[in-house]
């Protein structure tokens, strides 16, 4: 059955020419979105959910999503993370409504039904009734009315679930490619917290997930990553893919604000730009090697930032198939001098719903959603760099887009 | 008009200056004449943007945030020369400014905003709303904002923030 505005999946075909070509009805059809709650959001892949600094001590918990499915991710008296859908198994009321928190245990406010930290039903009021009437039947076991409880994967401080069991580690998950470069930030030191940003994006959240693996755009549409030399395709640079296609990862080399053959081409290249303020550019090197910026775009729900000393997780939280939720916490590690958060706090002003670089994405997500409207049976064409899928030294390239549309297509059997 | 809290010594004089200060930013930025925002400022300010989530959790990171009048001076340079966004107005509405404290570091004000947004062709919408927290001194004779923290009402921006607050 077609949902309201849906022609039907049985009718869907992908275009004769694979990936290199993206059928614009991905982006607007209710049963597309439907499909992928079920089988990327819900299905066996490990979605991130939260940071364990958000809940460092038990009893301490937030509040996430996986895809339109909200949990309560909660640190056990034992210490375990345990992730706990928010709906109790009594009546299916929401039984958390605030975002963070430290509690002993869980009561839903409707009828007082008690959990444990770990999901476990502790108490239901007046299960023996009251002088002889009503209460609970004789055969209702407690031990069977849990809240439900999700897989959970921790890494280096990240935290990750599924409603599926996947079978792979957090470990295998990633793969050998982007593992590296996801301990290059994640190294096993204590994270902290700067920030959290959230906007509500008129957009599929699909094009978050290609606008990360796009570097094609970031050296034409961003004057500020162009310009400053923070990201640029003439500067060293590589595509980075695992063996599906579902991971990507944009290494690039920061570079000079010069006039160049390349530069000559990018509108965005504004030699004369210059900071009135310019403590808002002023990066360090923390990490060993060349790269200075690392974006890895994580399967399905996650972009991983470093860019300069500028760390963030980006949440990518699917509402419907015209718009998601982008939720940014920024953050630091705990041993950062305070010369050092300030620096990240300042490059903080490039990215989020107000940033410099970042308004460009958010508003062309919503021209992009705006314009499928228009042609929801055209077609985009992604054949920058030819039609492969592979790792490539460089980003004058559309690759990963189409590496995640051959993982992306499998999934979905499209 | 502003208000004085009780016991807040706030002579005519000062209450007609202070209330000088927030129309004359608010018809800045009503006009979208965001090249004299800076101004209101003085060279040493603190501006931020902050959700209240982030504020209430003593969080330091904000949607936007300025050390200095030179970095507000870098905001309006990208607005007008660098951002891309679809065409839409902003209109802010200031109500309840309420003189909280004065001390020798500055004047302690608080307001309420409303800001609500037109993108081209749609509705006008609420966009965002919250308070204001502001530190006010005199900077060689003129009234500036040494500190304005704009605390958003939600913690959800829709689309984009572009214009300051």
């Amino acid at each position: 059955m077609a949902a309201d505005g849906g022609i039907g999946l049985a009718a869907r075909r992908w275009p004769e020419a694979g990936e290199s070509r993206i059928p614009n009805w991905i982006y607007t059809d209710p049963d597309i979105f439907a499909r992928e709650q079920e089988r990327i959001f819900q299905g066996p892949n490990w979605l991130y959910l939260c940071l364990e600094a958000e809940i460092p001590n038990p009893g301490d918990f937030t509040r996430s999503r996986l895809g339109t499915r909200e949990v309560v991710v909660v640190r056990g008296a034992d210490g375990q993370v345990h992730v706990l859908v928010n709906s109790c198994a009594h009546r299916g009321m929401q039984f958390c409504h605030t975002n963070r928190g430290t509690v002993k245990e869980f009561t839903c406010p409707y009828h007082q039904w008690t959990y444990a930290l770990d999901g476990q039903l502790l108490g239901v009021p007046f299960r023996r009734g009251l002088r002889g009437n009503g209460g609970m039947p004789a055969d209702f076991h407690p031990e069977a009315h849990g809240l439900r409880q999700l897989a959970v994967a921790a890494r280096h401080g990240v935290v990750f679930a599924s409603f599926a069991q996947p079978n792979e580690t957090i470990e295998d998950y990633l793969g050998p490619t982007i593992l590296p470069l996801f301990d290059r930030t994640f190294d096993g030191r204590e994270l902290k917290v700067l920030g959290y940003q959230r906007q509500r994006l008129p957009g599929n959240w699909k094009l978050y997930q290609e606008n990360n693996r796009d570097p094609y755009h970031a050296s034409l549409l961003h004057v500020f990553l162009v310009t400053f030399g923070l990201f640029r395709l003439d500067q060293k640079s590589a595509t980075e893919m695992d063996g599906t296609g579902r991971h990507a990862a944009l290494v690039n080399q920061r570079g000079e604000q010069k006039l160049n053959d390349a530069t000559a081409q990018m509108r965005a290249f504004k030699q004369d730009l210059r900071l009135a303020d310019p403590r808002l550019i002023d990066p360090v090197r923390e990490y060993p090697g060349e790269a200075t910026v690392v974006i890895q775009s994580l399967w399905p729900n996650l972009i991983v930032q470093q860019q300069s000393n500028g760390l963030a997780m980006r949440q990518i939280v699917p509402l419907d198939a015209n718009n998601f939720d982008l939720v940014w916490t920024h953050f630091g590690y705990a041993d950062d001098p305070p010369e050092m958060t300030e620096r990240r706090l300042r490059q903080a002003n490039l990215f989020g719903p107000a940033g410099y670089v970042s308004v460009d994405d958010g508003e062309a997500m919503l021209l992009s959603q705006a314009g499928f409207a228009a042609a929801e049976d055209g077609e985009c064409v992604v054949e920058m760099g030819g039609r492969e899928i592979a790792s490539t030294p460089h980003t004058v390239t559309e690759t990963a887009v189409r590496g995640f549309y051959r993982h992306y297509r499998t999934v979905m059997g499209l | 008009m502003i208000a004085a809290a009780h016991g807040v010594d706030a002579p005519p004089e000062l209450r007609s200056r202070l209330a000088d200060l927030y129309a004359a930013y608010d018809d800045a930025l009503g006009e979208g004449d965001y090249e004299r925002w800076p101004e209101f400022f003085t060279e040493t300010c603190l501006y931020k943007i902050i959700p209240r989530e982030s504020y209430e959790l003593g969080l330091p990171l904000g949607l936007m945030q300025a050390e200095s009048r030179a970095m507000l001076v870098d905001r309006v340079a990208a607005l007008r020369k660098t951002t891309l966004f679809a065409p839409r107005l902003v209109r802010r509405l200031v109500s309840s400014i309420v003189l909280r404290a004065a001390a020798s570091n500055g004047m302690r004000l608080t307001a309420s905003f409303a800001l609500f947004q037109t993108m081209l062709n749609e509705p006008s919408q609420v966009f965002l709303c919250g308070r204001l927290y502001d530190r006010v001194v005199d900077d060689g004779g003129t009234l500036r904002f040494a500190e304005r923290i704009c605390v958003t009402d939600a913690t959800l921006v829709p689309t984009s923030l572009v214009f300051p607050i």
